[in-house]
């Protein structure tokens, strides 16, 4: 597992996978440091990204709409996105705002990963 | 004596009557007393009148209270005398009060106040350490005296108040210019140069005027508007008026009846000088007034001879010095008064009179002042002026255009006046049970009430056979409602069509040109026509058509573009006449749906960042995520009401878009976010304002909120633009108030028990 705190923003990747943590306050600052970190980490080759939102309290509808942007660029490097451990208000205002068509809502980190690991499984066997 | 007792606190000094029998003004004349005291704030404090609004003895009672007061203000107070007609003559006046009030309160000697003193004599009178003082300053006034220049002559005389050493004792300066107004050629000098020593010095002054004469004034020396604090003295209220009247009477000893009594307060306009002057007749004839008889026969006599005679012929003359320009001018005033149309243009009138611009100028100028006349600089317009200078007016007509016998035009004035007095009576009592349309008008600022209000129909179908508390009940309850406008000008359809006056009182049918949402575009610019109907039972058909007809010919002869024809009765309207208005679009009311209206119409409270006591108000710097600041205050506050934790990170994340909103498209010039946060029982109000550029669509913005769903948030424009949506959706209730520069969000969150769980 690597770690990296470079951009400010807290992540680790696991195999092709990234999490990333998302700070207290998702504003235009905190979610351009995420955004900058997915695709850092799409530039690498990651194949996936878990979002975390254990940590955040508040969001706002700026945030948001970085989020919105990092689903699309995720999409065009044919990348899923999970987000997990994001709490009820804040599901509310994903909801309100289209965001969980493109996503998938996952309870934990664990269950992201674990997600992604049957999705990976799924499209393999549909390949094979 | 001590210099407190309670008979020096009394004592009547300049004062005509007793503090106790002073009736009304109860705020001015503590506002006046007060003025000279004020540490911050402007210096001068202008009394602008209406004409017979009467101020002298407001200002009399003021000196006098001061006076016995002995604190560290020395209050001089200053009348042009009439007798005094040039301002040299008038300069020195001033310098002969001024030194006699001030030597009288130094010594604690009332009498001196009033006495015939040389200027000489005051300089042995003064007090050892005002000796030298006063004694140079007459001494200069001697050598100016004689130096030959006048206008140095009176501007050494008017600035000797600022000649007194400064120490602990400031004069006060309390001056009735309310005659300088009758002199306009030599007087407006004296006005300007007296005006120009008020303000120009750091003594505090008080001058009372009439409005349009101290206006003038105060435009033609440039003075400073922020040096000075006005204070309007209109007419006295008719409760004030009838008191007055029982005062004056008693002081006199003349024997009134309630009857009587009311009738003088309606026909004398509750304006103390001529109440006072009818009464000074009465006594002076020993007549009682118990009857309309009597009242109209002294009446009469007074504007054929009396007191009232005078003022207005002393006006007319100092207007219009030559006796066959006054009686040239007498006709066309009287002829344009009763005119279909009384407005004429400077041309017209001039024409008549055969005078030169000029001299016209000076004529219409002192009319406009007196208020006998509007004049905007083009139109003249006549008949604006009512009551004693009307029938004054009528009476010299009659005297000298059409050389009736005098005896003739007593007998027809006094049966004239007798035949009118029930009816003006009759307007009275309708006044006073009228429904203060005026008052609500002008209080409509936007709000919204439940819609039945204004339609009668509807209210009789919902309330009729209700309680009081059903009908407020279902008032609550109410999902419709109407916006109503927000009213810049408010005037009777009289001034529109003076025909109107015939059928209708001023107060009773009104033009209010308003916009709603108190957006000021064409678009939102509406014009409300409103009128109270006299019916005892539901208003039918005709005559809702007559009202409807007269109402709408206002609209088109004034070319109101939008308009909203408003008609009130006692008991509502048929169902034939509210059909007829329901397809117009015209809203009808009761007086019992009025009642409610006034209930419900809140006053407004004063903007600002002023606070109640239930309310937060917080001003944050736009930037460096301060909305976190404020939605941690939104949630500190919110939690004292108990809201669920869901409500609570709802309400922060709408105080956090509001205020992202505030920050990203104001272009504030102070960058900064105004939070008001009012807490009530059942819900928390919070304000989010910020100065800057208004959004060009702030008025769709406003409109009704829907319930959005996702689909919508999420088909807004692009990924950006969804904070107000968002807002919608946190909160109860969200609406732009209007202000004049930036804008201001008000957003309202209701407290719901769990149980209840619409969080």
């Amino acid at each position: 597992m690597e770690e990296s705190t470079g951009s400010s923003v807290r992540s680790h990747c696991v195999g092709s996978t990234t999490v990333i943590y998302a700070s207290d306050y998702l504003n235009k600052l905190s979610g351009e440091k995420i955004e900058r970190e997915c695709k850092r980490q799409l530039d690498l080759g990651c194949r996936a990204l878990v979002i975390d939102f254990g940590n955040t309290e508040l969001v706002n509808s700026i945030g948001i709409s970085i989020l919105l942007g990092i689903i699309d660029i995720a999409e065009k490097n044919g990348a899923q996105v999970v987000f997990s451990d994001v709490n009820r208000q804040t599901v509310e205002l994903f909801e309100m705002l289209g965001l969980t068509r493109h996503v998938v809502l996952a309870r934990d980190e664990h269950e992201a990963l674990s997600t992604l690991a049957g999705i990976r499984t799924s499209v393999a066997a549909i390949g094979s | 004596m001590s210099p407190d007792s309670s008979e020096n606190k009394a004592r009547r000094i300049v004062g005509r009557v007793s503090r106790s029998e002073f009736v009304g003004r109860g705020v001015e004349i503590q506002r006046l007393i007060a003025h000279p005291f004020q540490k911050e704030g402007p210096r001068g404090l202008l009394l602008m009148l209406a004409p017979a609004a009467g101020v002298s003895e407001l200002l009399r009672q003021a000196y006098d209270h001061l006076f016995n007061h002995r604190g560290n203000i020395v209050p001089i107070y200053f009348a042009l005398n009439q007798t005094e007609s040039t301002p040299v003559s008038a300069a020195i006046d001033f310098l002969n009060t001024f030194l006699r009030h001030y030597v009288a309160y130094r010594r604690n000697e009332p009498s001196l106040c009033e006495a015939s003193l040389t200027l000489n004599d005051l300089a042995q009178l003064a007090p050892p350490t005002d000796f030298e003082w006063i004694d140079k300053l007459v001494g200069a006034y001697n050598r100016e005296r004689f130096s030959n220049d006048d206008q140095a002559l009176v501007r050494f005389c008017l600035s000797a108040p600022q000649r007194a050493p400064r120490r602990l004792e400031r004069p006060f300066l309390i001056v009735d210019g309310v005659r300088l107004a009758q002199q306009p050629d030599q007087a407006m000098s004296f006005t300007l140069e007296l005006v120009r020593a008020l303000t120009g010095s750091n003594l505090p002054f008080a001058l009372a005027g009439l409005r349009r004469h101290i206006r003038e004034a105060l435009h033609r020396l440039n003075v400073d508007f922020d040096s000075i604090a006005t204070l309007k003295l209109g007419k006295l209220s008719e409760a004030d008026g009838s008191r007055l009247i029982e005062h004056v009477a008693e002081r006199h000893q003349v024997g009134i009846s309630e009857e009587t009594r009311d009738l003088l307060a309606q026909q004398l306009e509750c304006s103390p000088f001529f109440i006072t002057s009818i009464f000074q007749a009465a006594r002076e004839k020993n007549s009682s007034l118990t009857t309309y008889r009597d009242c109209e026969q002294l009446y009469v006599d007074d504007l054929m001879g009396g007191h009232i005679h005078r003022l207005f012929s002393s006006i007319l003359e100092s207007i219009v010095p030559g006796a066959e320009t006054r009686r040239a001018l007498v006709r066309v005033l009287y002829e344009a008064a009763v005119a279909d149309n009384r407005r004429f243009s400077f041309e017209t009138w001039r024409k008549q009179l055969h005078l030169e611009p000029d001299q016209f100028e000076k004529i219409v100028r002192g009319l406009h002042i007196q208020e006998y006349v509007n004049w905007d600089g083009g139109t003249i317009e006549a008949g604006v002026s009512r009551g004693p200078w009307r029938d004054y007016l009528k009476i010299r007509y009659r005297l000298e255009i059409l050389a009736e016998p005098r005896a003739l035009i007593v007998g027809d004035t006094i049966a004239a006046f007798l035949k009118r007095a029930p009816g003006t009576m009759a307007r009275h009592y309708r006044r006073v049970a009228s429904l203060a349309l005026r008052d609500i008008v002008s209080k409509f600022d936007g709000q919204r009430v439940p819609g039945s209000l204004l339609h009668y129909d509807e209210f009789k179908s919902q309330y009729r056979g209700s309680s009081v508390e059903e009908i407020h009940a279902g008032l609550d309850a109410e999902t419709e409602l109407i916006r109503l406008p927000q009213v810049i000008h408010l005037a009777g359809c009289a001034a529109y069509n003076p025909e109107l006056e015939q059928v209708c009182d001023e107060d009773r049918c009104l033009v209010a040109h308003a916009f709603e949402r108190a957006i000021y575009t064409d678009a939102n610019e509406v014009v409300w026509l409103v009128a109270e109907l006299e019916s005892k039972l539901e208003v039918d058909l005709d005559l809702t058509q007559v009202w409807w007809r007269r109402l709408d010919q206002i609209a088109r002869d004034s070319g109101f573009g939008r308009i909203c024809i408003w008609l009130v009765s006692n008991e509502g309207f048929s169902d034939e006449a509210s059909q007829f208005l329901k397809e117009r679009k015209a809203c009808t009311s009761s007086r019992q749906q009025v009642a409610f209206l006034t209930e419900r119409l809140e006053e407004k409270p004063i903007s600002g960042l002023a606070s109640t006591a239930d309310e937060f108000v917080m001003v944050l710097p736009m930037g460096e995520d301060n909305e976190l600041i404020a939605a941690n205050a939104a949630e500190q506050i919110a939690r004292k009401l108990d809201f669920q934790p869901e409500a609570i990170n709802q309400i922060k994340t709408a105080v956090v878009e509001a205020c992202i909103n505030a920050a990203e498209h104001s272009l504030s010039p102070d960058r900064k976010i105004y939070q008001r946060f009012r807490v009530e029982s059942d819900r928390l109000v919070i304000t989010i304002s910020s100065r800057g550029i208004v959004p060009a669509n702030i008025e769709a913005q406003n409109g009704e909120p829907g319930t959005p769903t996702s689909d919508n948030l999420a088909a807004a424009t692009g990924r950006r633009g969804w904070g107000l949506k968002l807002i919608r959706t946190l909160m109860d209730e969200v609406e732009f108030e209007r202000v004049d520069d930036g804008t201001s969000l008000r957003m309202t969150k209701y407290v719901r028990n769990s149980s209840s769980g619409a969080h």
